[in-house]
C-alpha cells in the first residue's frame, strides 16, 4: 500500500506512537484533578502545550488546545468576531472556516468571499478596500486541496493599517512552511495535530494575548474559559511529539517537492489537467482526468494499492464534486467532478512515486475506450 | 465462472446483493463492492426509502465482513435523466411506466458495465434472481429464477447479449428461503432485513404525490363512465392506473374500475370490471434477447411484474410485436412491459401501447 493522502491525514512517525503508548498509563486522570493521578496528566499536558507553541513561535500561554482542527477554526472566527459587523474570506476555505462565516452571516453579519480564480488567491490590493476596524478577516494560509499559497505576512500588513482583526486557518501550514506566529502578527492562527503527524483529536487556536476569546462550546472554564471540556492529554502528548518533528517535516520539503514534480509531470503527460497554479505547497498536485470521475478514479487506484483521494468532503461514503475546484474554475466545471489530489510526506519515497506512476498510467488507459 | 475472477458486485445494501457477494467471496473470487447513490428520498419518507445512508451502511458492513473494498458511486444524475423524467412523462400521458426495466438497462447495468472496465473487472455480479445459460448457438439465454415467487428475469428483458456476457447471477438456482439461510451461515450482517419496496424511489406507494413534487404537477380532471357522464372529479391522472378500484371516490352505485385514462382531457374513464378484459395487445420498443424470430410463435406472455404470464400468439412486427392470448386477460395497462417467455426462457419484451 501506497499511502498519497498526507494532507487528509499524514501518518504518525514511530516518536509520535511511542510518546502516546508510554503517556497512556498517566494521561487518562483528569488534568484539572488536584491530586496526584491529575497532577501527573497536567504535567504531561502542559508539557504538549509547550511543545505545540514552540513549533510556532508561540508563548504557551496563548495556546489554547481544542479537539481538533475543525474546533481550533471555529473557536479562532467566532471567538474573534464579537464586535465585528463585517467578514472577509475567501471562496475556498475550507468547511471548518466557511461553516463558521456562515453561521456569522446568519446571526446577521456581512460577509464577503473573495474569488480565488485558477488558484490565484487575493493580493493585499484586492483585500484593503474591505478592510474597516469593524471587520474580522478569516482566510487560509494553504489550501488544502490545491496547496495554493495565501499572502498571509502581506495580508497582516493591510489588516493592521486598517485595523481589522486576522484569523489565520494555518492547519495545512504548519509542517510546509516556517510558522512563527509571533513574528507573523495576526490575531488568532488554528493548527492540527493530524496534518502532521498527530492525532485527529488534537489542535490547538493560538490568540494574541490581550484578545478576548469568546468560546464555542458551553462547559466549564478549562483552558482560561476559553475552551470548555477536560482536555484530552493523550492526544495532546501526540500532538506535542508531532509538533517536535517540525523542522525535520520541514528540511524533507525541497525532497517531497521534487517527488510531486515528478509524477505531476507523467500525470500531466498522461492528461492530467492541473488545478491551481504557483505558489503552492511542494507537498501536493490537484488534477483533473476528463474520462474520469474523481471518485471512480481513487476507487480504481485504491483497487491497485494507492490511497488518495479526492480532496472533497465525503458524508455516509458519497463525494460531492470539490466546490474548492469550481470555485477556482467556474467556467470549467467539469473540473471539479473528475479531480483527484496527491499529497505527499516527508514518509513518501522514490520508489512510492515511481510504483504510483505506474498505477495511474495503468489505471488511465482502461478509461479510453 | 470456474477460475478465479474479479468481478465488481452491485450492492444496494439489500440481503439480496449482500448475499450474492458473500456467496462469490466463498467461491474464491476477487471482490469489489460498489454501491450506486442513485436517488435522495424526500426526508419526511423515513421507511424504506432508497439509497438511504443506513442502505449504503449495510452495504459498508457486508463488504468489511468480507474484506472487501466498497465504493459509493454518485449516478444521482443518470438516474434523473434516464428513469425518473421519463416515469413523471409516462404518467403524465396516462400511462403506468415500469422504471426498473429502464433502469437497469440504461443506468446499472450498462454504467456498472463501464465502472466493471475501469477496474479491470472482468464480470458484474447481482442479486437478482435469474439466470443465464449459453445456448448451443453461442448466445446467453436469459432464464427465470428457480424461486418463481422472487424471480425478476422480467425486469432484465432489455438488456443486450454485451451486458449479458459480463453478468453473474449468484442467486439465480437459489430459493429465497436459501438465499436468507446462506446469509446466516456466511454471517452476513443484514441476513434478516426485510424486503425492499418494488418501486424504490416512491416508498409510500403515493405515485401522485411524487410526480407532483417532481415540479411538474399532475393534471386534475373528471371522472367519467364509458358514455362520457361525469360522476365525480379527481386531483391528477397519476394518482390512477387501469384497473384501479380504490381511490376513485365515487361513494354508492356498485365497484367500479379504471378503465383507462385520457391524457389530453385529463378524463379518467371507469367502469364495470368486466370491461377490463382484452385478448389482445400491442408492444413496442421490443427487444429480443437472443435474436428477433422469424414467425409467429407460441409463448407465455406477462404483462405485469406479478401476472403469472398467459399462452398466447406472439407476432413480431418492426420494433414491436403484437400478442393474441388464448384467454382474456385482466387489467392490460400501457407502459408496462409485456415480456414473452418459452418455458423458462425470456425470448424479449416490450411496453405496452
Amino acid at each position: 500500500m501506497i499511502y498519497l493522502d498526507h494532507h487528509a491525514a499524514a501518518p504518525p512517525p514511530e516518536a509520535v506512537r511511542h510518546a502516546m503508548q508510554e503517556a497512556a498509563a498517566v494521561a487518562w486522570a483528569n488534568p484539572s484533578s488536584t491530586h496526584a493521578a491529575g497532577r501527573a496528566s497536567r504535567q504531561l499536558l502542559e508539557a504538549a502545550r509547550e511543545e505545540v507553541a514552540s513549533s510556532i513561535g508561540a508563548s504557551a500561554a496563548d495556546v489554547v488546545l481544542t479537539g481538533g482542527g475543525t474546533e481550533a477554526c471555529n473557536l479562532g472566527v467566532r471567538g474573534l468576531a464579537a464586535g465585528r459587523i463585517r467578514v472577509v474570506t475567501s471562496q475556498v476555505e475550507h468547511p471548518a472556516v466557511a461553516q463558521s462565516v456562515r453561521r456569522l452571516r446568519t446571526e446577521g453579519r456581512d460577509v464577503i468571499a473573495l474569488r480565488v480564480v485558477e488558484g490565484r488567491p487575493p493580493t493585499p490590493e484586492e483585500l484593503a478596500p474591505h478592510l474597516a476596524p469593524d471587520t474580522l478577516v478569516a482566510i487560509q494560509w494553504i489550501n488544502h486541496e490545491t496547496g495554493t499559497v495565501f499572502p498571509i505576512h502581506e495580508y497582516v500588513q493591510v489588516c493592521r493599517e486598517h485595523q481589522a482583526r486576522l484569523f489565520v486557518d494555518a492547519t495545512q501550514a504548519l509542517g510546509k512552511v516556517p510558522v512563527d506566529v509571533g513574528a507573523l502578527g495576526a490575531d488568532a492562527v488554528a493548527v492540527a495535530a493530524q496534518k502532521i503527524g498527530g492525532p485527529a483529536g488534537a489542535g490547538a487556536c493560538w490568540v494574541r494575548r490581550g484578545l478576548e476569546l469568546e468560546p464555542v462550546l458551553d462547559g466549564g472554564s478549562q483552558e482560561r474559559g476559553r475552551r470548555p471540556g477536560t482536555p484530552d492529554t493523550l492526544s495532546m502528548v501526540g500532538f506535542g511529539a508531532a509538533c517536535r518533528l517540525t523542522r525535520e517535516r520541514l528540511a524533507h520539503q525541497p525532497r517531497v517537492t521534487e517527488l510531486r514534480d515528478r509524477i505531476e509531470s507523467k500525470l500531466l503527460r498522461l492528461g492530467g489537467v492541473l488545478n491551481g497554479g504557483n505558489p503552492r505547497t511542494g507537498t501536493v498536485s490537484n488534477l483533473s482526468f476528463r474520462d474520469w470521475k474523481g471518485p471512480l478514479l481513487v476507487a480504481a487506484l485504491d483497487v491497485e494499492g494507492l490511497c488518495l483521494s479526492t480532496g472533497a468532503a465525503c458524508s455516509s461514503g458519497l463525494q460531492e464534486p470539490s466546490a474548492v475546484i469550481r470555485a477556482m474554475y467556474p467556467d470549467e466545471q467539469w473540473r471539479a467532478g473528475s479531480a483527484v489530489r496527491i499529497s505527499l510526506g516527508m514518509e513518501t519515497t522514490e520508489q512510492d512515486i515511481e510504483t504510483a506512476s505506474h498505477a495511474f498510467q495503468r489505471v488511465l488507459a482502461r478509461g479510453d475506450a | 465462472m470456474s477460475q478465479v475472477k474479479r468481478v465488481l458486485v452491485a450492492m444496494s445494501g439489500g440481503v439480496d446483493s449482500s448475499v450474492a457477494a458473500a456467496l462469490l467471496h466463498e467461491a474464491g473470487h476477487d471482490l469489489i463492492g460498489v454501491t450506486l447513490h442513485l436517488w435522495d428520498a424526500d426526508g419526511e419518507q423515513q421507511v424504506g426509502r432508497c439509497c438511504a445512508p443506513e442502505d449504503r451502511d449495510d452495504a459498508r458492513r457486508t463488504c468489511e465482513h468480507l474484506g472487501i473494498p466498497h465504493y459509493v458511486l454518485d449516478e444521482r444524475e443518470a438516474f434523473r435523466k434516464n428513469v425518473i423524467d421519463p416515469f413523471v412523462t409516462e404518467y403524465q400521458a396516462g400511462r403506468t411506466p415500469i422504471p426498473c426495466v429502464s433502469c437497469n438497462r440504461t443506468v446499472k447495468l450498462t454504467y456498472l458495465a463501464d465502472v466493471a472496465r475501469r477496474f479491470d473487472a472482468t464480470h458484474i455480479a447481482t442479486g437478482h434472481y435469474a439466470r443465464l445459460e449459453r445456448a448451443p448457438e453461442g448466445q446467453l439465454r436469459l432464464l427465470r429464477g428457480r424461486d418463481d415467487d422472487k424471480d425478476q428475469s422480467y425486469f432484465l428483458f432489455g438488456l443486450p447479449q454485451s451486458t449479458l456476457e459480463t453478468l453473474v447471477f449468484p442467486l439465480g438456482d437459489l430459493t429465497k428461503p436459501e438465499v436468507r439461510e446462506a446469509g446466516r451461515r456466511l454471517g452476513v450482517p443484514n441476513a434478516d432485513k426485510p424486503e425492499s419496496m418494488e418501486l424504490c424511489f416512491v416508498p409510500d406507494g403515493r405515485v401522485g404525490d411524487f410526480i407532483n413534487r417532481q415540479g411538474s404537477p399532475t393534471t386534475a380532471g373528471k371522472i367519467i363512465d364509458p358514455d362520457g357522464t361525469v360522476l365525480g372529479r379527481h386531483e391528477g391522472v397519476a394518482n390512477f392506473t387501469r384497473g384501479q378500484r380504490r381511490g376513485l371516490g365515487l361513494g354508492g352505485g356498485g365497484t367500479r374500475y379504471v378503465l383507462r385514462i385520457v391524457p389530453d382531457t385529463a378524463e379518467v374513464v371507469v367502469g364495470d370490471e368486466s370491461q377490463l378484459y382484452d385478448r389482445q395487445l400491442t408492444a413496442t420498443d421490443a427487444h429480443w434477447v437472443a435474436g428477433r424470430p422469424t414467425d409467429a410463435f407460441q409463448g407465455e406472455v406477462r404483462i405485469r411484474y406479478r401476472h403469472r404470464g398467459a399462452l398466447a400468439d406472439v407476432t413480431p412486427t418492426g420494433n414491436g410485436f403484437e400478442v393474441r392470448f388464448d384467454e382474456p386477460q385482466r387489467a392490460i395497462t400501457p407502459g408496462q412491459a409485456a415480456v414473452v417467455y418459452r418455458g423458462d426462457e425470456v425470448i424479449g419484451g416490450g411496453f405496452i401501447a
